[in-house]
C-alpha cells in the first residue's frame, strides 16, 4: 500500500493566495521523501492537507488509503507530526509531555513510561526528563517534538523543518535519527525542508516545489539527469591543456563538460601524453541545491 | 482507547489550573463569600436583630410546613431552602468560566493546540473532553462548598438557637440535577466561544458579558421557581439536563479544524 497518494490537489487561501496547485506525487513506505522549496513555496500547507488540518480547494489526497478529509482523527492514529506550531506544555516536563501524548494515543501508563524513556533515551534528553519544558532549548524542545512524534510507533513521519533553528551538531543528530527510523523502522517520512544541504544527506527521493507548484520529482540521480545534460570534469594540473575545451577556474584548477563518467579515461590519456603534470582530477555532480536553482531558473525565465 | 485519551485531557486541563496556585486559589473565592460569609452574615442578623411584627406577618402567609419553631429558624430554614439554592447555580458556572474561557484560545495562544489536535480523536471528542473538564472541576467546588455551607451553617445555628437545620429536598434536586444541567449549558456555551475567540481575553468577556448574564438573569428568577415545589423543580431540571444534553451534541457539527486554528 503506498504511504501518500496526492491527486491535482490545490489549496487557495480566503486571502485568495493560491498555496498549493494541482500538486500530483506519491511515496511507498519506508521512502524518506525531501519535499524542497523555499519559504512560502507550498510545504506547510501540503503537510496540513495531508494530515486534515485544512480543506482542499480541488483534487484529493491518501494517507495509507486514509482520506484526511473525512477521517482525519485515523490519519492521526498512524502518523508522527512534528510542526512549528505544534508546540508541548511548558508546564509539564519532558516525561509528563510524552506521558501525556502517549495517553491520548491510547497507550496504557507502564507501556507509555517505557516507551518514553526509550524515546529520551535516544534523543539523548534521559538527563532533562523531569524539567520543565520552559527551560528547554530550542535544539531540546526539536527533539523532544520528535520523541513526541514517535511515542505512538507511527507508520508515516510529517516533519516540517524539524532542523530549523537548530545548530549543526543537533541537525546532524536528527538526521541520523531520521535515516535510521525509514531503514530500522521502514517508517516513510514526508520531510518538508529548504536545508538542501541536509535533505541530500538524508532522502531517497524528492521533490522540488516552488510557489505552490511542483516543479520536478525523482531520485538524485534522476534530478541530475533531467536537470544538467552531463557533469563537470576538473582537474589540478601545471598548465592548461592545448585543444581540449577546458576552461581556467585560478589557482591551476581547469573544468570541462562531459556528458558520461565513459569520457574520463581518454581525456587523461590525451592530457598526459601532451605532458600535462595532473596532481587532482575529480568529478563534480551537481548537487541537490545545483538542480533546485537550475530548475528555478528555468522557471523564471518561463516567465 | 478513545476514553483513555479523553480522561487524560481532562486530567490534564484540570491539573492545568490545580498547579496555578493564584489562579486556583481565586476560583474559590467566590464560593467562599456565597457559602460562608453569606450565609454567616444572615444567621448572625437574624438572631441579633429583634422580631419585626410585620416580618412575622409575613411569615404566617407561608405554608405551615414552613413555619419551625421558633421565627428566627423559620426565616433562617426559608433563607436556606429558597435562597441558597441560587447561589449554587451561580457557583459552578462562575467557577467553570475561567478554565472554560481558555479551553481552546488559551491551547492556541500558547500553540499546543495543533498537537492537540493530531492526536486521533475527533473534533468533537476533543470539544466534549474540554467541557467535561470544566464542567467537573466547577462540580468538585460546588459540591465541596455545598458541604462547607451546611457544616458552617449547621454549628452556627446549633450554638446559636440549639437546634439543627434539615435541608429540604429541593436541595437534592438543586444540587445533583439542576445546578449541573444549568452549569453544563453554560460551559457549553463559554468554550464555543472560546473556540471561536482570537484572544483569552476575548474569550473571557464573551463569557462574562454575555453568556453568565443571560444565564444569571434565569437564575435570578429560580427563589420563585423553588416555591412552586419539587416536582415542577425537577420536571425544569429534567428539561435543563435534556437541553444541555442536546447543546452538547450539536455544538461542534459545523467545526473543522481548519477554523478552530485560524
Amino acid at each position: 500500500m503506498q504511504a501518500i497518494t496526492i491527486q491535482n490537489l490545490s489549496k487557495t487561501y480566503e486571502t485568495g493566495k493560491e498555496a498549493v496547485k494541482n500538486l500530483s506525487l506519491s511515496l511507498e513506505a519506508g521512502e524518506v521523501f525531501g519535499f524542497l522549496g523555499p519559504n512560502g513555496a507550498g510545504k506547510t500547507t501540503t503537510v496540513k492537507l495531508l494530515t486534515g488540518i485544512l480543506t482542499p480547494t480541488s483534487g484529493t489526497c491518501r494517507v495509507f488509503d486514509l482520506d484526511p478529509q473525512t477521517e482525519a482523527n485515523r490519519v492521526h492514529a498512524v502518523s508522527g507530526i512534528v510542526t512549528e506550531h505544534a508546540q508541548m506544555y511548558d508546564h509539564l516536563t519532558a516525561m509528563e509531555n510524552l506521558m501525556f501524548y502517549a495517553s491520548t494515543f491510547g497507550i496504557n501508563r507502564s507501556e507509555a513510561k517505557k516507551r518514553s524513556e526509550t524515546l529520551l533515551a535516544e534523543f539523548e534528553l534521559t538527563d532533562a526528563k523531569d524539567q520543565k519544558l520552559a527551560s528547554f532549548s530550542t535544539g531540546m524542545r526539536q527533539r523532544l517534538s520528535l520523541a513526541r512524534a514517535l511515542i505512538h510507533r507511527p507508520s508515516i513521519l510529517f516533519l516540517d523543518e524539524p532542523t530549523s533553528g537548530l545548530d549543526p551538531e543537533n541537525a546532524q543528530r536528527v538526521h541520523q535519527m531520521i535515516r535510521k527510523l525509514a531503514s530500522e523502522e521502514h517508517i516513510a517520512v514526508f520531510l518538508c525542508t529548504h536545508q538542501l544541504r541536509y535533505a541530500q544527506e538524508v532522502c531517497t527521493r524528492y521533490g522540488l516545489m516552488d510557489e505552490g507548484t511542483l516543479l520536478v520529482t525523482g531520485t538524485l540521480e534522476e534530478l541530475r539527469t533531467s536537470t544538467f545534460s552531463g557533469q563537470t570534469l576538473s582537474i589540478r594540473a601545471d598548465r592548461l591543456p592545448a585543444g581540449l575545451p577546458f576552461v581556467s577556474c585560478g589557482d591551476s584548477f581547469y573544468t570541462t563538460s562531459i556528458r558520461s563518467e565513459q569520457e574520463i579515461p581518454d581525456l587523461i590519456r590525451t592530457l598526459v601524453a601532451q605532458g600535462v603534470n595532473l596532481y587532482e582530477v575529480s568529478v563534480k555532480k551537481p548537487s541537490l541545491e545545483d538542480i533546485y536553482f537550475a530548475l528555478t531558473a528555468k522557471q523564471t525565465e518561463g516567465f | 482507547m478513545k476514553r483513555l485519551a479523553i480522561y487524560s485531557i481532562i486530567r490534564k486541563d484540570i491539573r492545568g489550573i490545580t498547579v496555578n496556585t493564584r489562579l486556583f486559589a481565586s476560583i474559590w473565592i467566590v464560593p467562599i463569600i456565597f457559602t460562608v460569609f453569606f450565609p454567616s452574615i444572615f444567621v448572625f442578623s437574624i438572631h441579633m436583630v429583634p422580631d419585626d411584627p410585620d416580618f412575622i406577618k409575613l411569615l404566617e402567609q407561608f405554608p405551615a410546613s414552613l413555619q419551625m419553631e421558633s421565627t428566627d429558624l423559620s426565616i433562617i430554614a426559608l433563607i436556606a431552602n429558597y435562597i441558597l439554592p441560587v447561589f449554587f447555580l451561580m457557583i459552578p458556572i462562575m467557577t467553570a468560566s475561567i478554565m472554560a474561557a481558555s479551553a481552546f484560545v488559551g491551547e492556541k495562544e500558547r500553540r499546543t493546540l495543533e498537537t492537540l489536535l493530531y492526536c486521533p480523536l475527533t473534533l468533537k471528542e476533543i470539544f466534549h473532553a474540554k467541557v467535561l473538564a470544566s464542567f467537573l472541576l466547577s462540580m468538585f467546588v460546588s459540591l465541596s462548598s455545598f458541604l462547607v455551607m451546611l457544616i458552617v451553617l449547621e454549628v452556627e445555628v446549633f450554638f446559636l438557637m440549639g437546634s439543627l437545620l434539615v435541608p429540604g429536598i429541593s436541595w437534592l434536586i438543586v444540587m445533583l440535577l439542576i445546578a449541573p444541567a444549568i452549569s453544563l449549558i453554560a460551559i457549553t456555551l463559554i468554550v464555543l466561544g472560546s473556540a471561536k475567540a482570537k484572544s483569552v481575553e476575548e474569550a473571557q468577556q464573551s463569557a462574562v458579558f454575555l453568556v453568565i448574564p443571560i444565564i444569571l438573569l434565569f437564575v435570578g428568577q429560580f427563589s420563585g421557581v423553588l416555591f412552586l415545589g419539587n416536582w415542577v423543580l425537577l420536571g425544569l431540571g429534567i428539561l435543563c439536563a435534556g437541553a444541555a444534553f442536546v447543546l452538547l451534541l450539536q455544538s461542534m457539527k459545523h467545526f473543522t479544524y481548519e477554523k478552530l486554528l485560524k
